[in-house]
């Protein structure tokens, strides 16, 4: 009976942090995008230069946050990969022709504002960042 | 189509390959972050450069004089793009290589083209335009995209790949998205023109078979790529249809490819911190050489190459992985001698020091030798089997 509840404390804290972590990280559109749910392989679509097109076939532009917590989290908890992949994804499709770079900032603010004033812009920022004027997206 | 062929052999001095170096010093400094993206400013500018040691048995390698230990293996580009707006980018991007006897002392034009997206179906770029043919045809001269020190030499050879890296014209691509339980079709379709390179090892070959080439051989080229990224996640499946002719002059007469057909069959999956390839391609070409004053001689070729290969992400910066591959020429009808078939086991490893440098190292136990290996550095003849190890530091931005 012990060891069945020590498991469970176990279980329950990893899955407790798990989540802590997921929560810090918030998934952020300008409020042209239809829906209010992404789903795990377009967002990873997009975010690693894969596709340019939201599933509805409208523009997918995304900014990257380079500093910060929510920059910590966002690649490993939602795109389940290291930030030094995506970045050989995108430079890798920059060296063939395909696309460009996405533009990145330092601060959430700037992320929010870019957002905010740019159809099809797609970003990420910490749950707790002021982000008036943009949707934010849950993750399927 | 002197246009063309001037576009394709534009050359400029080795004064580029300084600034290429001085933007690696750039880089070591911490400048690169400044000029790689201006904010608020479209244009872009990236590079990168690499430095390989490779030391081989038996056997020299790919042009360099390996079995002394070489350093012959140089590579830079320089890239420059601009997102004029949300539907057109235009770009450039030098390349440089040397490799032992082969590339050149200047740079070449890798690409060149305006890129229009109409909508998420269709798109089109014109100018000097990258090949997608299997899994790497596109984006195997940017050594920082891969783990890999050296792709699958007999499909994806570093000594001749320029010739298939690019070619003049058009392509239209885009992505269709079948249903939710189907996922997506992504396409490429392209025609152009299409020159051997002048500076690889592809006209050494011939000329090591007799086959003195003059100039550059050039024809047309059309072809296709269909993948299928799958419901399953990380699953993509595809295939591909690089056809060229080409027509040329030499030393005694002329020389002739007739049309010339290369198929790409491929999977490629990753998961988490997995990812694993597999290949198989073949390629089936008619040689027409003509001796002023003679019959036409005709050859045929029919080669077929497959690699597998996987790695594993150990931790942000470090990676692992293995491959082996296999190619055979099927129309010699011989799989008993080495100069028919090849046979390499890989095992390689990468560490990322940080976002711009990088430092790799390979082994290679090679059976065989009907790809990588030339008389012009090999003048006592061929042993069956090399075992060659590479070191290689880079940089990118």
């Amino acid at each position: 009976m012990r060891k069945q509840l020590f498991v469970i404390f176990l279980v329950a804290t990893a899955s407790f942090f798990a989540v802590r972590a997921q929560a810090q990280v918030i998934i952020i559109a300008n409020p042209s995008f239809k829906g209010e749910v992404i789903s795990k392989g377009v967002l990873r679509d997009v975010f690693t230069g894969e596709s340019k097109f939201f599933k509805d076939g409208s523009r997918a532009l995304p900014v990257l946050l380079s500093k910060g917590a929510a920059h910590d989290s966002f690649y490993p908890d939602c795109l389940h990969m290291s930030e030094s992949s995506v970045i050989i994804s995108w430079r890798r499709q920059v060296f063939s022709g395909k696309v460009s770079m996405p533009p990145s900032f330092d601060s959430e603010a700037a992320i929010v504002e870019y957002v905010a004033k740019t159809s099809g812009a797609i970003g990420f920022i910490s749950k707790s960042a002021p982000h008036e004027g943009v949707k934010v997206l849950s993750i399927d | 189509m002197e246009w063309g062929k001037g576009i394709c052999n534009f050359r400029i001095g080795s004064r580029w390959v300084s600034c290429l170096l001085a933007a690696g010093v750039a880089a070591l400094i911490g400048v690169t972050p400044a000029i790689a993206q201006v904010q608020d400013v479209h244009l872009q500018i990236h590079g990168f450069a690499t430095q390989s040691f490779v030391v081989s048995d038996n056997n020299n390698y790919l042009g360099m004089n390996t079995r002394s230990g070489s350093t012959e293996w140089t590579e830079a580009a320089l890239n420059v793009n601009d997102q004029v707006s949300d539907k057109l980018r235009v770009g450039v991007q030098f390349h440089y290589t040397r490799l032992g006897v082969f590339g050149g002392d200047t740079p070449d034009i890798d690409w060149a083209m305006g890129d229009y997206t109409v909508n998420r179906w269709l798109g089109v770029r014109a100018g000097k335009v990258k090949i997608r043919w299997g899994l790497c045809n596109d984006t195997q001269d940017y050594d920082p995209g891969y783990m890999w020190s050296l792709l699958p030499e007999p499909i994806y050879g570093i000594d001749i790949r320029s010739t298939d890296l690019s070619q003049l014209g058009v392509e239209l691509y885009g992505d269709v998205s079948i249903s939710n339980k189907l996922g997506q079709l992504e396409y490429s379709a392209y025609y152009g023109y299409y020159y051997f390179a002048s500076n690889d090892g592809t006209l050494e070959s011939l000329k090591e078979s007799g086959t003195n080439i003059t100039g550059q051989p050039s024809g047309k080229t059309p072809g296709f790529d269909l993948r299928w990224k799958t419901p399953v996640s990380g699953l993509t499946l595809g295939g591909s249809l690089m056809m060229y002719n080409a027509q040329g002059t030499t030393t005694d007469g002329t020389f002739s490819e007739p049309l010339t057909f290369w198929s790409a069959y491929y999977a490629d999956y990753s998961h988490k911190k997995l990812f694993a390839s597999w290949q198989y391609s073949k390629l089936v070409a008619y040689t027409t050489t003509t001796v002023t004053g003679s019959d036409p001689s005709t050859s045929g070729i029919d080669e077929r190459g497959w690699f597998a290969m996987g790695g594993y992400h150990l931790t942000d910066k470090l990676q692992a992985g293995a491959y082996y591959t296999h190619d055979l020429i099927a129309s010699a009808h011989d799989n008993s001698d080495p100069a028919n078939f090849f046979r390499d086991w890989a095992a390689s490893g990468r560490y990322d020091f940080n976002e711009y440098f990088y430092g790799k190292v390979e082994g290679h136990f090679i059976d065989g030798n009907d790809v990588g290996f030339y008389g012009i550095d090999n003048p006592n003849g061929l042993k069956p089997k090399t075992n060659v190890l590479v070191a290689k530091i880079g940089f990118t931005f």
